[in-house]
């Protein structure tokens, strides 16, 4: 499949449109894992596009992939989803006080067998990130770390204590099961 | 159970790709970048990075540029200034008419060349109707040492020949040899004295101060007639006046002491008259190497002088604004550092859930 748009008269850059073809999936995996909510992240997903259209001239391919650039986009355009909903959390526990409403729990969507889906919900979405970007994604540390803000130490941690938590919550299913 | 080899085939496997309608949505996204928009704006985003990369060698080369061109400017300047400070002329007039205040003078300051014309005499020309104290300063460069010595044996000569004598000499001979002389002459031959000690070399310097006695003197002469006619007075009182001792005693003591202050104003007048008969010269003779004249700068001397002043006042000014600012810049640095660690912390929350 192929996106029709256009390509800039600089022939040497790839266009908007062949960027976001190629690197859809992986900006509405990252987004789907970070939000265990496959609704939002298509939104966010689409967000995020919007916003990288905006900054397209300023994408400098000096400072990295188009990969990282645009999944420090929809990183950003999820944190501030994030804050948004905490806001609207606060500002809803203070109004019904008591009456909390139940919000359905969301879901991965197709894809994903129930154990994985139980055991990515078990994890918090510091850690699913983590699992997206080097499993999923198949980011090298050096890239996750910049994208994060963390070292690549602090990657591999995050990364292996969210497998161990992933792997038990499996293991549990599995023996419930 | 699972096993992590298990647990990251089954996450590659579960791969998400975007569903139909996302893509399609991304697509129309896609499509507004070929849509040109009718009035396309122009966009003049300046990363501040590289505009402080380019602006800051761009302001310092501007600055230097700024000296170099002030310098240049002001090198052609340099020279008349230079060469007003060194002649140094100048000519101050400075009345006094009480007796004991500083009296009138008139002074002329010359260097690197004559002011007073060998055919004219000094330009300030003492007058033979008033009492004036004429006192000159000449430094004249000759060229060796063996000249230095001619040079102060002619001074001699010249002076003993107009009628003068000499107040102090000395002759110093050697690689590099000075004279320095005082000496007296009639102040009515003062001008043929300069004009005759200044061609004993080139002139360096020259000054000529005339400082006007006449009016202290007329006021030592009307006192002198004054007490005269007291002390007949008084004279006269105590010849021809029979007067009780206590009486004469007081006149006698008064008359003794007007007689003192006459003895004190004949003096005076007669000091002041000496004065005004005599001017004194001051020769100075020296060499080249004894003058240690500095050397005119060159242009380019100059040029990098005035441009490094001119830096200089820029730093001045640059390290003023840098000062003004600094506190600004520190408040302004600590709030982006204290609102990018609330941010750090926050999405470190925010991810914990």
């Amino acid at each position: 499949m192929s996106l029709d748009a256009p390509r800039r008269a600089d022939a040497a850059a790839q266009s908007f449109a062949a960027v976001a073809e190629e690197l859809l999936d992986d900006v509405y995996g990252y987004l789907l894992y970070l939000t265990k909510n496959w609704a939002l992240a298509e939104d966010l997903t689409s967000e995020t596009f919007e916003t990288a259209l905006r900054k397209w001239r300023r994408f400098d391919p000096r400072r990295g992939t188009h990969r990282a650039w645009l999944l420090a986009i929809a990183r950003s355009t999820a944190l501030d989803w994030f804050r948004a909903d905490s806001r609207r959390r606060r500002r809803e526990e203070r109004a019904e006080a008591g009456e909390l409403r139940e919000e359905r729990e969301p879901a991965f969507g197709e894809g994903f067998s129930p154990e994985l889906e139980e055991g990515l919900h078990a994890l918090s979405a510091g850690e699913r990130e983590v699992v997206a970007l080097r499993v999923v994604l198949d980011l090298d540390g050096e890239e996750v770390a910049r994208l994060l803000g963390i070292t690549p130490t602090a990657v591999s941690t995050r990364l292996h204590r969210a497998l161990a938590k992933l792997e038990e919550r499996m293991r549990h299913h599995d023996v419930v099961a | 159970m699972t096993s992590s080899p298990e647990l990251i085939r089954a996450l590659e496997a579960a791969r998400p790709t975007a569903p139909i309608a996302l893509r399609a949505r991304v697509r129309e996204i896609a499509t507004e970048e070929a849509t040109p928009a009718a009035w396309p704006r122009l966009q003049l985003r300046l990363p501040v990075r590289r505009v402080a990369m380019v602006a800051m060698p761009a302001a310092v080369a501007l600055a230097i540029v700024t000296a170099g061109v002030t310098g240049l400017a002001r090198s052609d300047g340099t020279t008349e200034a230079f060469r007003e400070q060194n002649l140094s002329g100048h000519l101050a007039t400075t009345d006094a008419p009480e007796v004991g205040a500083p009296a009138k003078t008139q002074s002329q300051d010359a260097q690197l060349g004559p002011l007073l014309p060998a055919d004219q005499g000094s330009a300030i020309a003492p007058t033979t109707d008033r009492a004036q104290r004429v006192n000159a300063t000449l430094t004249v460069e000759v060229s060796d040492s063996d000249a230095v010595s001619r040079a102060a044996q002619q001074a001699l000569d010249l002076t003993r020949r107009l009628g003068g004598h000499v107040v102090s000499a000395s002759v110093a001979t050697g690689e590099e040899g000075s004279a320095a002389l005082t000496v007296r002459v009639p102040v009515a031959r003062v001008q043929e004295a300069i004009v005759q000690l200044s061609s004993l070399g080139r002139i360096v310097s020259q000054q000529v101060q005339i400082e006007d006695l006449q009016e202290s003197l007329d006021a030592l002469e009307r006192r002198e007639r004054s007490v005269r006619a007291q002390i007949a007075t008084l004279v006269a009182r105590l010849d021809t006046e029979s007067l009780d001792a206590a009486t004469q005693a007081r006149l006698e003591a008064r008359l003794q002491n007007l007689r003192s202050e006459l003895r004190g104003l004949r003096r005076g007048i007669s000091g002041t008259n000496a004065e005004a008969r005599m001017a004194t010269i001051q020769l100075t003779v020296v060499t080249p190497g004894m003058l240690g004249a500095v050397p005119v700068p060159s242009r380019l001397d100059r040029t990098l002088d005035e441009a490094l002043d001119v830096l200089v006042w820029e730093s001045v000014i640059a390290l003023a604004i840098a000062i003004v600012a600094a506190p600004f810049a520190l408040v302004a640095f600590a709030a982006w550092l204290g609102r990018k660690l609330y941010r750090r912390r926050e999405e470190d929350r925010l991810l914990a859930t």
